[in-house]
């Protein structure tokens, strides 16, 4: 298949699945910790699970790529943090900053250029993070459990996605048991709902699916004026799934600053610099084939695009102009990304979402210095009215 | 019997005269044009702790997830309904309970 076209596909794909759903990786886990708001959380943990499931059905049948498994250590950890935070001030996400700049924030396209700038940062030192950082934090090989493991990758990804959700039942469920009203805590009780919490849950999953299931097929009778509508996030997930299955099979797992970075190893070797002279760019990001433009970083433009056409649709396009006092956020946050994902390296894309549904150990590792990094700057951002935890 | 809303999770939307009529009744109104996400939920719950029960706090923005974010953000704290100018701005109403 031309790889033009489908760049295109799957980067307008992203683009309105990403504006429609608002699915943002900030929004998920920020007010998650701040108002126990799981809306979008639940968005991003079923496009990662359903992503998971189809990937490793494709490896397991032969229809992939190639993964992407950089050495597992603290670099993980302590780059993640460093995105973490600079998400979380910024405002959005490597994704989310895709398609808000595609909404028409001014904002959003100076976090790119500061993104840019640091990964420009990052290149030029990175000859000497390599033997001071990079060596030393990099503890093992990169590997994906899919490569790995004695159970057939599709059985494997099914496995843990059905333990996720277990997980999942039994928090909701034993959320509900304890807010039960009237109950008397024996420590027989307590020991029932402990037991019950599961089923609790799963049956509270499956009354939420099949609500959200009615609520698509009431929203197909009226498909012009849904389509206008904010989706729930769950179908983003859906739309999202969809074209990183054709991506996977067709080019590679979904991944956002890299692609950039290759953007800002480009943009510069237009302007007269030696991009390719840079150990960084030249042999690692471009693989010793020369700077040029490749399909993903196609594939990332056509998400600014998708986005932008999405909100033209709906009616949400204009272009804002930032406030003064919200300059800083730019600058530091997408610094702080474009860093961050470099040192780590991966962005929430790369980590949260493809990382993790290709389960890359790297990414679990890197996942969770991301979600610290929100955490602490989540209490930051609320020190004045108060954090529900 | 689940609506659209239930998948949506969008607050209630006003029409143009109620929009209107409401605002010049605001007892506060924000700009938060240009900002994002988390600001005006954290200036939505500063703003209703300076109010007084029944009082009205009208924040603008240019920003799609405010109209959901900010009514969960401020909870039982106020009733949210939310005007949509088909052109990429909105005005969030907060009612202070």
């Amino acid at each position: 298949m031309n790889s033009l076209l489908i760049a295109a596909a799957v980067g307008l794909g992203l683009g309105v699945f990403l504006q429609k759903g608002r699915f943002c990786f900030v929004n998920a886990f920020r007010d998650l910790f701040a108002y126990k708001d799981s809306r979008v959380t639940k968005g991003v943990i079923a496009a990662t699970l359903l992503t998971m499931v189809f990937w490793g059905t494709a490896y397991q049948l032969g229809y992939y790529q190639g993964f992407w498994t950089p050495g597992w250590g603290l670099t993980g950890l302590l780059g993640g943090f460093v995105f973490g935070i600079g998400m979380t001030y910024a405002g959005g996400c490597a994704s989310g900053t895709l398609y808000r700049a595609g909404e028409g924030y001014l904002q959003f396209w100076l976090t790119l250029l500061f993104m840019g700038v640091g990964y420009a940062v990052f290149t030029v030192a990175f000859p000497t993070l390599q033997s001071t950082y990079f060596q030393p934090l990099t503890f093992g090989e990169g590997v994906s459990l899919f490569s790995v493991s004695p159970v057939p990758a599709g059985l494997l990804a099914l496995l843990v996605a059905a333990g996720v959700t277990l997980v999942y039942a039994t928090v909701i469920g034993r959320a509900k048991t304890s807010s039960d009203p009237g109950e008397r805590a024996t420590v027989a009780s307590v020991e029932l709902s402990g037991l019950l919490a599961p089923v609790v849950g799963l049956r509270q999953f499956g009354r939420g699916t099949r609500s959200y299931a009615r609520g698509l097929v009431r929203a197909w009778r009226t498909p012009v004026a849904s389509s206008k509508r904010p989706w729930d996030p769950r179908t983003a997930a859906l739309g999202i799934t969809a074209v990183a299955v054709l991506w996977f099979t067709q080019v590679s797992i979904v991944g956002v600053t890299g692609p950039e970075a290759r953007w800002t190893g480009y943009l510069l070797e237009q302007v007269g610099v030696d991009a390719g002279g840079y150990e960084y760019w030249g042999a690692i990001l471009f693989r010793g084939e020369g700077v040029g433009v490749t399909v993903d970083m196609l594939m990332i433009g056509f998400v600014i695009v998708g986005a932008g056409l999405a909100a033209l649709w709906s009616g949400d396009f204009s272009l804002r102009v930032p406030k003064r006092r919200r300059l800083p956020n730019a600058v530091v946050g997408g610094l702080m990304m474009g860093a961050g994902s470099r040192l780590a390296p991966g962005c929430n894309i790369g980590n949260i979402y493809s990382g993790i549904a290709e389960l890359s150990v790297h990414s679990f590792v890197a996942a969770v210095g991301i979600v610290a990094g929100v955490y602490v700057m989540t209490h930051w951002i609320y020190r004045d009215v108060g954090c529900a935890i | 019997m689940p609506s659209i809303d239930d998948v949506t999770d969008a607050p209630e939307e006003l029409s143009d005269e109620e929009a209107d009529s409401l605002l010049s009744e605001a007892d506060e109104v924000q700009d938060m044009m240009g900002e994002v996400c988390p600001y005006p939920q954290v200036e939505a719950q500063k703003g209703l702790q300076s109010l007084d029960a029944g009082e009205l706090l009208v924040q603008e923005t240019d920003h799609v997830p405010c109209t959901e974010n900010v009514p969960r953000a401020v909870g039982d704290d106020a009733t949210a309904r939310v005007w949509r100018s088909d052109d990429g701005t909105y005005r969030i109403y907060l009612r202070k309970q």
